[in-house]
């Protein structure tokens, strides 16, 4: 509650600077933004440009959960793949992104890719290590009750990994985030981080300033439907630690 | 003995190995122009190039610096806020809803107004790493600094310290593990961000090099920077788990990436 009034108290300061006559030209007070919003939603100009950072996400994510769990539960996976992921893993992803678009063109396939990859190393690194602190005791109970190696994956292994794995998700998700509008800002023809990057050099304000929020409020509606997501799947969790 | 050592090397290296001979066989194989595809040898020699020049020694420094700066700040303004809003529900009622609500904003979306605010150099680019940096650090140190041993504040408040003294000399150390965390997770933040800006608005700057040799079709000395900037990345990472490590002595890194 005192949060929201900080921000209000924020807003309305920003809302009084903005409209002082002296402010410079490229500080939009609040309410014009607002304004500005609901007509850049109205004529359509801002739509065409949102999306292309799902299908990256979804790709790099499934491949880092798939390959975590697996490499954390198969010792010759984890010896072949873990070392390499482990050593790469604080290189910033995005220098690949000339290299890319070189081989595949500059449309949505290289920045697909190149968020495809980043998604990757938080979801794999945190399915690894969700896989790997599997309680023993459960994995001896169920092999002792004559579970398969497919039960005790799919059944133990998998639902234990899964407050991390969504851990990891969390963080890929803010990732592709960043990794698309830079790569919209550095390459693109279309796209929010392209607009912002358009609107900026034609000296258009109010079109930079409603991309931005369209970027925050993708960014934070996007947070949301992850965190539902995972106080649907993981309802047992939240009812033991909570 | 040995012999299984070696083989236990080799099984490690093996998908490094596999790749780079792939690469190798690639770029011999005419497939390909050079310039999509160069050979390990051409990038080795840009390579060389790279570390013996001074000129592209100092876009080395220029990266180094505007990343480190921005991520010290971070890190003193991050630990100090985290820390008061682990201890004080007041400052915690105030900061925590601004830090949570806006934690999945990508914060390069500002990086426009940045650049009009602080002009295109390097303090535009210092005041975005800043701003990422910022929000790990805080989070991590706030829950650090709430999962403080409650029998650690009591005795040392019954002992006569004072609150500050508290601060420093209980609550920090105990949340060193966790500031540590957030430190690892912003420190190749930084070096994103400033590779990021660097590529989107700059004449200078490692991410300006990789941009710059890419549009003059030096694709080969791209990635001599792309390898220069990836070997950047992993000594800071490696930097960062050793000053861990002295630090947070008494608390052991379990193999969290550390194999």
């Amino acid at each position: 509650m005192i949060g929201w009034g900080l921000l209000a108290a924020v807003l309305g300061l920003w809302q009084l600077v903005a409209t002082r006559p002296e402010h410079p030209e490229f500080v939009l007070s609040p309410v014009e933004i607002a304004v500005h919003f609901a007509a850049a939603l109205r004529s359509g100009e801002l739509l065409p440009h949102v999306g292309a950072s799902l299908p990256g996400f979804v790709l790099g994510s499934a491949i880092g959960v798939i390959l975590g769990l697996l490499a954390g539960v198969a010792r010759s996976l984890d010896q072949m793949l873990s070392p390499v992921v482990f050593l790469t893993y604080p290189v910033p992803k995005i220098v690949f992104l000339p290299i890319v678009m070189l081989w595949i063109g500059i449309g949505d396939a290289s920045k697909i890719v190149i968020i495809a990859l980043a998604c990757f190393y938080p979801c794999f690194v945190n399915a690894y290590y969700g896989a790997r602190s599997t309680p023993r005791i459960m994995v001896w109970a169920s092999l002792n009750m004559g579970a398969r190696r497919s039960q005790v994956f799919g059944k133990i292994v998998v639902p234990s990994a899964l407050p991390l794995v969504f851990a990891g998700l969390r963080v890929s998700l803010a990732l592709s985030f960043i990794l698309l509008f830079s790569t919209e800002m550095i390459n693109a023809r279309s796209g929010l981080g392209f607009l912002i990057r358009q609107a900026e050099s034609s000296l258009r304000f109010d079109l930079m300033y409603v991309s931005i929020v369209a970027v925050a409020a993708l960014g934070y509606a996007s947070d949301q439907l992850l965190l539902l997501a995972r106080r649907r799947v993981l309802a047992w969790q939240a009812a033991t630690t909570r | 003995m040995t012999r299984s050592l070696v083989m236990g090397v080799l099984r490690r290296l093996s998908l490094v190995l596999a790749g780079l001979t792939v690469w190798e066989l690639v770029a011999r194989s005419g497939m390909f122009s050079p310039i999509i595809v160069p050979s390990l040898a051409r990038i080795g020699r840009e390579l060389w190039f790279l570390a013996t020049s001074p000129g592209s020694l100092v876009e080395v420094w220029q990266s180094l610096f505007r990343g480190l700066s921005g991520f010290a700040l971070a890190s003193v303004v991050g630990v100090t806020l985290g820390v008061v809003m682990g201890r004080s529900a007041v400052a915690a009622a105030f900061l925590s809803p601004i830090f949570s609500g806006t934690y999945p904003i990508p914060k390069i979306a500002l990086f426009p107004i940045f650049i009009y605010l602080f002009g295109i150099g390097s303090l535009a680019k210092v005041v975005l790493v800043f701003l990422e940096c910022l929000y790990p650090i805080v989070v991590t140190t706030h829950a650090g600094s709430r999962a403080v041993n409650r029998v650690l504040l009591w005795s040392a408040a019954n002992m006569g310290a004072s609150r500050g003294r508290i601060l420093a000399r209980v609550v920090v150390p105990a949340a060193a593990p966790f500031i540590f965390a957030g430190f690892r997770i912003a420190l190749p933040i930084a070096m994103v961000v400033v590779i990021i800006t660097e590529m989107i608005s700059s004449a200078d700057g490692l991410g300006y090099l990789v941009m710059y040799s890419l549009a003059s079709f030096k694709t080969d000395r791209m990635l001599a920077a792309v390898v220069v900037i990836s070997l950047l990345g992993l000594a800071l990472d490696r930097l960062m788990v050793a000053l861990r490590d002295r630090l947070v002595f008494w608390e052991r890194l379990d193999s969290y990436y550390a194999e």
